[in-house]
């Protein structure tokens, strides 16, 4: 099957996005309110609205701050809108954003005049921003430009046999493309690191993943906690995962077989293309907020039991195998590979469509996560405010 | 006949592609075929041999914890007879 064309939207900064959002971003919980209002007012915006952001220490402040930077500067964001109570925390996350050549705007609520005047104020920028944006043409796009999201959640028995592989197939050919895939959810890989470790394109790069699964046994051992019931979740074990290990080499199908090139910290940005491991919890809001600030364009999400979540900047693909789950939660699947059970359609079939699906959704067809609304996201958390 | 996956030559369980009940007949593509001793749900693991306790459990070729009782062909394998052997407390 020859690749489908793609068309994109370039920024100063030769990234080049599927989407043209203007993105309207709270710096801190106390602000997402008019940030609400202004997304509400304002078509072709998008809210991001995370908790936490004032009074933030240390290493907890910078993951916060360079994850809405991130965020900001995903390709598919256009320009931002910062709002915050005062000027200082908005023009932090301007700056990095505007660093990129996008326009940004800052707006302190406490400096114009409190709520209703500071979303009149953010409304028209980012009425502005969006005829600006609307303005601009698609032009001719890569696959080498694209970068995709791997990412799982309420994972059963049947992920590791159909939404996975077929996942990791299209990962695959995105990499055999030029392109990057990025997998991440670290807890998931226990258990199967050996197998990624071997595919490193280095010794230190297989050791780095290593030692990030490793982080993760140390973490649950010096807590004193059992991992079963946090992961494998309550939906995981009534889908049919009995522990970590298991959960985790279903999970790994997803990254395909391609050369691992390099593992990430939380939310950065990828140095190179191809197979990317990202250092970062499992969670899927969580995760895909660090996978959308690393710049991810799409993001593949494969589920067994079924899932709802979607990423504000980065479309996200619901892909399902499970026969009753494409029923149960037809609403929120945009895959369904299920024939795949039934014994009537090979992995390499079901990822033919899967990848003709991201095709389309890179060129504007909006996934089930966008039409339905669903734009959390969450920043990890370090530490604690004191 | 209900079919389940065996889905390398180094496991001793396989996953049901549809729910078994109890006492039907198990088809484990290709191998022997097993009476179902428990109700095993959709996708959930059964095994396919005896599985004394203590002893690894296989699924993909690779590890995925340990029998935590005797283990039947036919049984239900879940959480309530293997546990993991990476992080539990």
């Amino acid at each position: 099957m020859s690749a489908a064309n793609l068309l994109g939207y370039r920024r100063q900064n030769g990234d080049i996005g599927i989407r043209n959002y203007v993105a309207v971003i709270s710096a801190m919980d106390n602000s997402n309110p008019v940030v609400r209002r202004v997304v509400n007012a304002v078509q072709g915006t998008v809210a991001l609205t995370p908790g936490f952001g004032r009074a933030m220490l240390g290493d907890d402040y910078e993951q916060h701050k360079n994850t809405l930077i991130g965020l900001g500067t995903n390709p598919n964001v256009y320009g931002a809108i910062v709002v915050s109570l005062e000027i200082n925390s908005a023009l932090a996350i301007a700056g990095g954003i505007a660093a990129s050549g996008r326009p940004a705007e800052v707006v302190s609520i406490e400096d114009v005049g409190g709520t209703v005047r500071a979303t009149e104020v953010a409304s028209r920028y980012a009425m502005k921003m969006a005829l600006d944006a609307g303005a601009q043409a698609r032009e001719p796009m890569s696959w080498s430009d694209l970068v995709i999201g791997l990412e799982c959640g309420g994972s059963d028995g049947s992920s590791g046999l159909v939404s996975n592989p077929a996942t990791g197939k299209v990962a695959d050919m995105v990499i055999e493309r030029g392109g990057t895939a990025i997998m991440s959810e670290t807890l998931e890989i226990l258990g199967g690191e050996h197998l990624l470790a071997v595919r490193a394109k280095d010794r230190a790069t297989g050791q780095k993943l290593v030692e990030a699964v490793n982080f993760c046994v140390t973490y649950a051992s010096e807590m004193g906690v059992d991992v079963l019931g946090s992961n494998p979740t309550p939906d995981n074990i009534l889908g049919g995962l009995s522990t970590i290990e298991e959960k985790a080499l279903g999970a790994i199908k997803k990254g395909g077989s391609s050369t691992l090139m390099e593992v990430v910290g939380y939310g950065r940005r990828p140095s190179c293309k191809g197979f990317v491991v990202m250092d970062a919890p499992c969670p899927g809001i969580e995760n895909m907020t660090a996978m959308a600030s690393a710049g991810c364009h799409a993001i593949v999400f494969s589920t067994g039991k079924g899932n709802t979540s979607g990423n504000p900047v980065a479309p996200t693909i619901k892909v399902s195998g499970n026969p009753y789950t494409v029923v149960n939660l037809a609403d929120n699947i945009d895959v369904d590979l299920s024939a795949v059970i039934a014994g009537e359609m090979s992995l390499d079939g079901a990822a033919k469509i899967l990848e003709a699906r991201l095709a389309d959704v890179c060129n504007g067809s909006m996934t089930r996560a966008e039409v339905l609304g669903e734009v959390e996201i969450a920043i990890s958390r370090i530490g604690r405010c004191l | 006949m209900t079919k389940c996956l065996v889905l390398d030559k180094k496991d001793n369980v396989a996953v049901s592609m549809a729910p078994v009940k109890a006492g039907d007949q198990v088809d484990f593509s290709g191998g022997e075929n097993v009476v179902a001793i428990d109700e095993v749900p959709f996708a959930h693991k059964i095994a396919i041999k005896s599985i004394p306790r203590g002893a690894r459990v296989y699924k993909y070729g690779e590890v995925i914890g340990e029998a935590t009782e005797d283990i039947s062909a036919g049984q239900h394998v879940h959480v309530h007879n293997i546990r993991s052997l990476r992080v539990r407390r």
